[in-house]
């Protein structure tokens, strides 16, 4: 693993200035949204006086440059600030809501990957059979799917008519108790309770929005596995596996492995869009998810929640694409040595 | 069953000279390869191709780029470069009808009785694979042996392709080696299973001409040593003339004369052959007696016409208007010429 | 000099006629390829004639009829206020592809523009290649933003109207552009004839329009039919979440957000319609994308031709 950490160090080095980047315009983006905090916490029937005070209070009269470095020197402290909606600590939210739109959205790219992988393969070794012409389909039509939309059809026919999901409101029945939080995700920690009750509920509560996110994502996924894996067949190297009677099941495996940076890169990618990218299925299914949150903080003119969801998800991606170039390192020889 | 029987009979011949009473190593009869085009006919590449190479034997195939070698090379082992198909003809390895064969069976076939050596080879390697690995997966595909038998077939064949610090080279990958060595290991490659035959495409083009030498005379003893044959396939006609038993130079397509060595070299009878040995020439009226610079080579041609009319010094109405056939001049000396050069 | 201008023009015209054979070849083999602009056109002709065709008004509620199944009165059926939901999904391309194209265009063009000026200062140093360097980490900045958050606080900020949409999805889009744009003109920018213009004293900004740019376009303009179709379903989101277009201005997105609650029990028609216009409609755009994508690229464009003869010659035989 030598040539490993330089590699890995370097990438880190252009990760800070830019957190700072997405953290300067996300804060004056915001505060440049129409509507004073202060008059909404308060009501319409709020004195001047109060209105003042409170602003005061949440230091909205100092100017904006200000008032951006408090944040900053609040966030080293590890003070996200606080959203006027709940009234809590940003923080303490979103490490409740986090883990609900991350176990959504893993378990939607799972299902993503189980589809769209191996279809893509598929496809791109039969190229003119009925398989690729069935990819093809499906690849196109994935693509133009509103994911919001497609989510209300499946629970009309699933939970509607054949009843077979429970009612699209949460993560968990009402009367089941939730498992003690270790992981955040309630299918695992219902797991490690032993709790079978909660875990059943929670999958089953998982079903349909996790389905939604799998079905509409799998079209990019299968999209790039079949361009990669099909161009890795036409290489010159596939060709030559070819000419030495290597049998054709090798010849497909490691054209996969060499298109496997294209397709693990395509994932990331999805991973880090579908953060913010699943809100309208989350809003759809009440998952009271972090995205959710994020986006009522911006019609709601709070701005803490925006800014810590913002900057979580960042930070996320970051962690993402850091997993990615270690993959990268560990599957191409000719990277970082 | 057949089989294993061939290859024991060209074992027994000790691979140095031709028997009459075997069949030979590989016989191609009439072999097409043509090439679809959306409008319009088809383009031929390759055209009723005939070619008998013995056990033993090392047969030159000379020509310029696009008079279709890596065509005919590919058609070999019936895998004719896209969008190319094989729409005629016949090839027999050590007896046994190819075209006849399916899918599965060709595919066991190839790299296993009828390998081929391809060039630039720093492209054509796995660059995710480790170069004993694409050595050792040869010989664990073909012939069925364990893995760690497959390790140490694999570092004896990189000691017989003379790799130095062969144990070192089982781990490295294709992008940490020079284009002499990656030359070597598509050579091991090729040679693991100790095929019947080699069809050898190009394969010394990209090198130095030291390393070429050094790498021409390690194949010429591979070869002779497990009793294969091989074709070379070259553009450089000078390569043949120490490296060859046999030398054919092929035009458009089809073969214009065909003749053992010495003949070939001392007895040129095609004008195609003679210019080509004339460019090498210091003498420059030579030079361009037999050439015609104006000429595009591989203008089209009336269907009934020779190939090289166009460009040939001595062609005549004859030539415009039948397109000749390969007749043998003298005892094993072939030329496709209506009016061939006196020896 | 006239011979040779006779010529080549003679070529060209050869050219331009054979390609335009392979394209009807090609459409003839690929049917699902003119599908695309079919459908595109049909949603084109439906916003347009909307007026002619519509039985009701797309925006007048008739509260007595509401949550009305599809029938013969209502094609398509009446949504929870009662208005006429086929009336409303056939003016809603309107909006939606008024917004959709508007918007990808606008960053299209601001997105060229930037990209081809980053591209062609990227290797300079000075103050040009400093700035260039300042514009690609704005812009890896906001595409590390999560872009459906972006555009909600980008429309939230500006004031909620078609326009500030259109500004959103624009915005959100430039980089892709100015991406494509930069590593073309940045291959470009090593060419003989770029620098052939330099020396034969054209000036930066002429040389850019009339070299570098012409040359570079390729990439870009097979984005675009593609980024309609998903600047459609960007355009919808915000609706449905309510930073978009406000209701009763038939909008697919909105459309199917005020049909949501009906859906659970049981009224499916107020939602399921107008996203299956708005799906069909994304469809026609992405397949015209990939069409254009197999146009631009010679080996698949070469591998399809082979087939379309090799499945011929079998006919033949």
């Amino acid at each position: 693993m030598r040539g490993l950490l330089p590699f890995l160090g370097q990438r880190m080095l252009f990760i800070l200035p830019q957190l700072f980047g997405i953290l300067l315009v996300s804060f004056f983006l915001i505060k440049s949204i129409p509507g004073d905090p202060a008059v909404l916490m308060l009501g319409p029937t709020a004195t001047g006086d109060a209105v003042a005070a409170l602003r005061t209070k949440l230091g909205l009269d100092h100017a904006l440059p200000m008032q951006f470095w408090y944040f900053l020197v609040d966030l080293v402290h590890g003070d996200l600030g606080t959203s006027w909606q709940t009234t809590r600590p940003v923080l303490e939210d979103l490490l409740q809501r986090f883990p609900a739109t991350l176990e959504l959205v893993t378990f939607g790219l799972l299902l993503a990957i189980l589809v769209g992988v191996p279809f893509g393969v598929a496809s791109a070794s039969h190229e003119r059979g009925w398989l690729g012409r069935i990819a093809n389909a499906y690849g196109l039509t994935a693509g133009a799917l509103p994911d919001f939309w497609l989510a209300l059809v499946l629970i009309f026919v699933f939970y509607t008519i054949l009843q077979v999901v429970p009612a699209p409101l949460g993560r968990i029945d009402f009367a089941v108790l939730p498992p003690p939080t270790v992981t955040g995700f309630l299918t695992v920690d219902s797991l490690l309770a032993g709790d079978w009750a909660a875990f059943a509920s929670a999958a089953s509560h998982l079903c349909l929005p996790v389905l939604t996110l799998g079905l509409v994502n799998a079209g990019p996924i299968l999209k790039m596995t079949q361009s990669t894996v099909e161009r890795m067949l036409h290489s010159d190297y596939s060709r030559y596996e070819v000419l030495s009677g290597l049998p054709r099941g090798m010849v497909v495996r490691h054209a996969l492995r060499n298109a496997l940076p294209s397709i693990i890169t395509i994932i990331s990618v999805l991973y880090g869009y579908l953060l913010g990218g699943a809100v309208l299925v989350e809003i759809v299914f009440s998952w009271g998810g972090a995205g959710q949150y994020a986006v009522q903080g911006v019609l709601n003119s709070d701005i803490y929640p925006v800014l810590g969801f913002v900057l979580l998800s960042a930070i996320f991606s970051l962690f993402v694409y850091l997993a990615v170039d270690i993959l990268y390192f560990a599957i191409d020889p000719r990277i970082g040595r | 069953m057949l089989n294993s029987a061939a290859t024991d009979v060209s074992a027994a011949n000790g691979g140095t000279e031709a028997t009459a009473a075997g069949p030979p190593m590989l016989a191609v009869r009439g072999l097409t390869v043509e090439f679809a085009a959306m409008a319009g006919a088809a383009v031929t590449a390759v055209r009723d191709f005939d070619l008998t190479i013995q056990p033993g034997e090392i047969f030159g195939l000379v020509g310029e780029s696009g008079a279709g070698k890596t065509t005919l090379a590919r058609a070999l082992l019936r895998l004719p470069p896209e969008p190319g198909r094989i729409a005629a003809g016949e090839i027999r390895l050590a007896g046994r009808n190819l075209m006849e064969l399916n899918e599965t069976e060709m595919q066991r076939l190839r790299g296993r009785d009828l390998s081929m050596i391809v060039p630039n080879p720093r492209a054509e390697l796995n660059p995710l694979l480790t170069v004993g690995e694409q050595i050792a997966t040869m010989t664990r595909v073909h012939l069925r042996v364990p893995s760690r038998e497959a390790r140490r077939m694999a570092l004896d064949m990189l000691r017989a392709v003379q790799i130095p610090d062969p144990e070192r080279r089982m781990g490295a990958f294709p992008h940490e080696m020079s284009g002499g060595m990656a030359q070597r290991i598509v050579i091991a490659i090729a040679l693991i299973c100790s095929p019947k035959f080699i069809v050898s495409d190009d394969a010394t083009s990209g090198l130095d001409v030291t390393v070429q030498a050094q790498i021409l005379e390690l194949l010429r003893r591979l070869v002779l040593d497990r009793g294969s044959a091989m074709l070379f396939i070259t553009r450089d006609i000078g390569i043949t003339a120490h490296f060859c038993d046999r030398v054919a130079v092929m035009y458009d397509g089809e073969v214009m004369e065909l003749a053992a060595r010495e003949d070939f070299f001392f007895r040129p009878r095609h004008p195609y052959t003679v210019m080509l040995m004339a460019a090498f020439s210091h003498n420059q009226r030579l030079r361009r007696m037999w050439s015609r610079p104006e000429a595009l080579p591989g203008a089209a041609e009336p269907a009934g016409a020779c190939r090289y009319v166009a460009r040939c010094p001595l062609a005549q109405d004859r030539c415009r208007a039948e397109h000749p056939a390969l007749r043998e001049l003298a005892l094993g000396h072939f030329a496709r010429c209506h009016f061939p050069v006196r020896p | 000099m006239p011979e040779a201008e006779a010529t080549t023009g003679a070529i060209a015209e050869t050219g331009r006629t054979s390609r335009l054979a392979t394209l009807l070849q090609v459409a003839r083999a690929r049917p699902r390829f003119a599908l695309g602009y079919v459908i595109v056109l049909a949603a084109v002709l439906a916003g347009a004639l909307a007026p002619l065709v519509a039985p009701y008004s797309p925006v007048e509620a008739n509260p007595a009829e509401f949550l009305q199944p599809p029938s013969a009165q209502h094609w398509l059926g009446t949504d929870a206020v009662g208005m006429d939901i086929f009336s409303r999904v056939i003016y809603a391309p309107r909006i939606d592809l008024a917004i959709a194209v508007a918007g990808t265009l606008l960053s299209a063009v601001v997105g060229c523009l930037i990209g081809a000026w980053v591209g062609y200062h990227s290797r300079g140093g000075g103050l040009r290649g400093w700035l260039a360097y300042l514009v690609m980490r704005a812009a890896d900045v906001m595409q590390a933003f999560p872009v459906f958050v972006f555009a909600i606080a980008l429309v939230a900020s500006l004031g909620q109207s078609v326009q500030t949409v259109v500004l959103a999805i624009a915005f959100v889009n430039i980089p892709i552009y100015l991406r494509l744009m930069r590593s073309q003109v940045m291959t470009i920018r090593e060419m003989r004839y770029v620098e052939a213009s330099l020396v034969a004293g054209l000036s930066d900004a002429r040389t850019i329009a009339r070299h570098v740019m012409p040359n570079a376009m390729g990439p870009a303009l097979a984005q675009l039919s593609v980024n309609v179709g998903w600047s459609i379903l960007l355009t919808a989101g915000l609706s449905f979440v309510g930073a978009g277009v406000r209701s009763p201005t038939p909008e697919w997105g909105s459309m199917i957000a005020s049909g949501f609650q009906n859906v659970v029990t049981g009224e499916w028609w107020p939602s399921v319609f107008p996203g299956l216009a708005l799906a069909v409609t994304v469809f026609g755009f992405s397949l015209i994308g990939s069409s254009v994508e197999l146009f631009a690229d010679p080996v698949k464009m070469r591998r399809l031709t082979r087939d379309l003869a090799a499945r011929r010659r079998e006919r033949a035989a």
